[in-house]
């Protein structure tokens, strides 16, 4: 393994992406990262600008309103990435997916309009599951070699 | 000739050397935020079970965040004035990097012995984050246009400070020339004009983005500030620049204040131990405050920059006329 290789494995930064949900998720995502698990101790950090981030972590379900962001967030995350659905919502939907009659506000989960590779369920996940989430993303990273494609316009 | 050769030899080993002190210095700073936050902050040793998949230890870790953002994808605004935009980053990163030739290391002079060292070393210091600032203006992001902005107000102040600082102990010491600075005999510069020193800490608190002055990145408030539209090898970049800015300030401020520390090799272990203190403040100043608006940001570094600056002005009189000279 290359340091190149393995410096990707050794920082992952991620970026909070609130696609909609209860909030709920999101307390626990932030609870996972404070001081008491203290993921810094392997150079995972929240970073605010997603063309920083290595990990999108999404949470809650998208409402309709917010289809365009949800997909440009994404393209602003350079390669390679991974994402990480968190808590039930964004990994189905949970209880304000309806199919028929479709819900007039809420699409539902993030995975309709981005590729998602790591699936955190729960409502809401306690924070060792999500670092187990984000752990499992991280070798999904791993993984991932430097995309050819050459800079990405946005 | 032989003297050309020698300090064309301690200039290539002082590339690594800088680089890992700079790496070092960012890795302490964060490690030592993390310890007074109750948290352990990058791992010294890794756990046992997690050591294969995670390496032995991660006091490189700023080196491999640096690495990981060069192995990835680089994004460029469409909207942004491409030349600017991509040109800053290495202007920053060179400005930054040639500095530590002109700021000495324990008994190693570089090119600081030259006669306007002093000078260059702060044009050096200034063009580093000048062209951070621009690279942020050409983003065409609204955000990093906060950040710019915010960034020149601080920016105004401190570049004051920084002149008045440097240019009160070249005075005392009647040359602008580092290395003479640094190996003059008698009292260190802290001693006789601990105003400057202070008012140079001010300095650093600024130039480096600690809190209570980060309002310019305020990470999360203004998305990332000026490096909101930069992504991959150009953030990378602005990393390294600033692992380098953190060894110069460092050095800068071992160079200017703690005189005899430069005199011989003989001198690491106390020019390292300086370090440590040093980085400790930097850190207390960090873990102390929260962000300041930047209304107050002003009037509160404002007014600190001035009253250190006259006051090291007035020592600078009372030294020159009554004491040294
Ligand atoms: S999964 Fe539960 S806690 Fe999370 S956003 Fe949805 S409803 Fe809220």
């Amino acid at each position: 393994m290359g340091i190149m290789d393995k410096a990707r494995i050794y920082s992952p930064w991620l970026y909070h992406l609130h696609c909609g949900g209860c909030n709920g998720c999101d307390i626990e995502t932030l609870a996972a990262l404070d001081p008491r698990w203290d993921p810094e101790r392997f150079g995972i950090q929240l970073v605010a600008s997603p063309r920083h981030a290595d990990i999108l972590i999404a949470t809650g379900c998208v409402p309709k309103q917010f289809i365009p962001m949800v997909k440009r967030v994404y393209e602003q995350v350079p390669e390679p990435k991974v994402v990480v659905a968190i808590g039930g919502c964004a990994c189905g939907g949970s209880l304000f997916y309806n199919e028929d009659p479709d819900n007039y506000a809420i699409l539902g989960s993030p995975d309709l309009l981005i590729p998602v590779d790591v699936y955190v369920p729960g409502c809401a996940p306690k924070p060792e599951a999500i670092i187990n989430g984000i752990v499992q993303g991280i070798l999904k990273l791993a993984a991932k070699k430097k995309a050819a494609a050459p800079t990405q316009k946005s | 000739m032989v003297d050309m050769l020698f300090t064309a030899v301690t200039m290539l080993i002082m590339i690594p050397v800088a680089l890992f002190a700079g790496i070092l210095y960012v890795f302490l700073f964060r490690k030592l935020s993390a310890r007074f936050q109750w948290r352990v902050g990058p791992v010294v040793s890794m756990y046992k079970d997690l050591a294969p998949l995670l390496g032995a230890s991660r006091i490189l870790q700023p080196l491999y965040d640096i690495l990981k953002l060069f192995g990835k994808d680089t994004p460029v605004p469409d909207i942004s004035r491409k030349t600017i935009f991509i040109a800053s980053p290495y202007l920053a990163f060179i400005c930054a990097f040639l500095a530590i030739f002109f700021i000495p290391f324990p008994g190693v002079p570089l090119l600081s012995t030259m006669e306007e060292s002093l000078v260059i070393a702060s044009y050096l210091l200034i063009g580093a984050v000048m062209f951070t600032i621009l690279g942020a203006a050409s983003s065409g992001s609204p955000w990093g246009a906060i950040g710019a902005r915010r960034d020149i107000e601080i920016f105004l102040i401190y570049e004051l400070g920084f002149v008045v600082a440097l240019f009160s102990v070249g005075l005392v010491a009647g040359s602008l020339s580092l290395w003479e600075i640094a190996t003059r005999p008698g009292l260190p510069m802290l001693i006789l004009n601990p105003f400057a020193a202070v008012l140079l800490f001010l300095v650093i608190i600024g130039k480096l983005a600690i809190k209570p002055l980060d309002m310019a990145e305020a990470e999360a408030e203004i998305v990332a500030g000026p490096f909101t539209e930069y992504g991959g090898k150009y953030l990378g970049l602005f990393q390294l620049a600033k692992a380098f800015l953190f060894y110069d300030m460092v050095a800068l401020f071992i160079a200017l204040f703690l005189a005899p520390t430069l005199n011989s090799i003989l001198w690491l272990p106390v020019y390292i131990i300086a370090v440590v203190v040093i980085l400790f403040f930097i850190t207390v100043m960090q873990v102390l405050h929260p962000r300041f608006q930047i209304a107050k940001a002003m009037s509160w570094y404002g007014r600190w920059v001035l009253v250190f600056g006259v006051l090291t002005a007035m020592m600078v009189l009372v030294l020159r006329f009554y004491w040294v000279v």
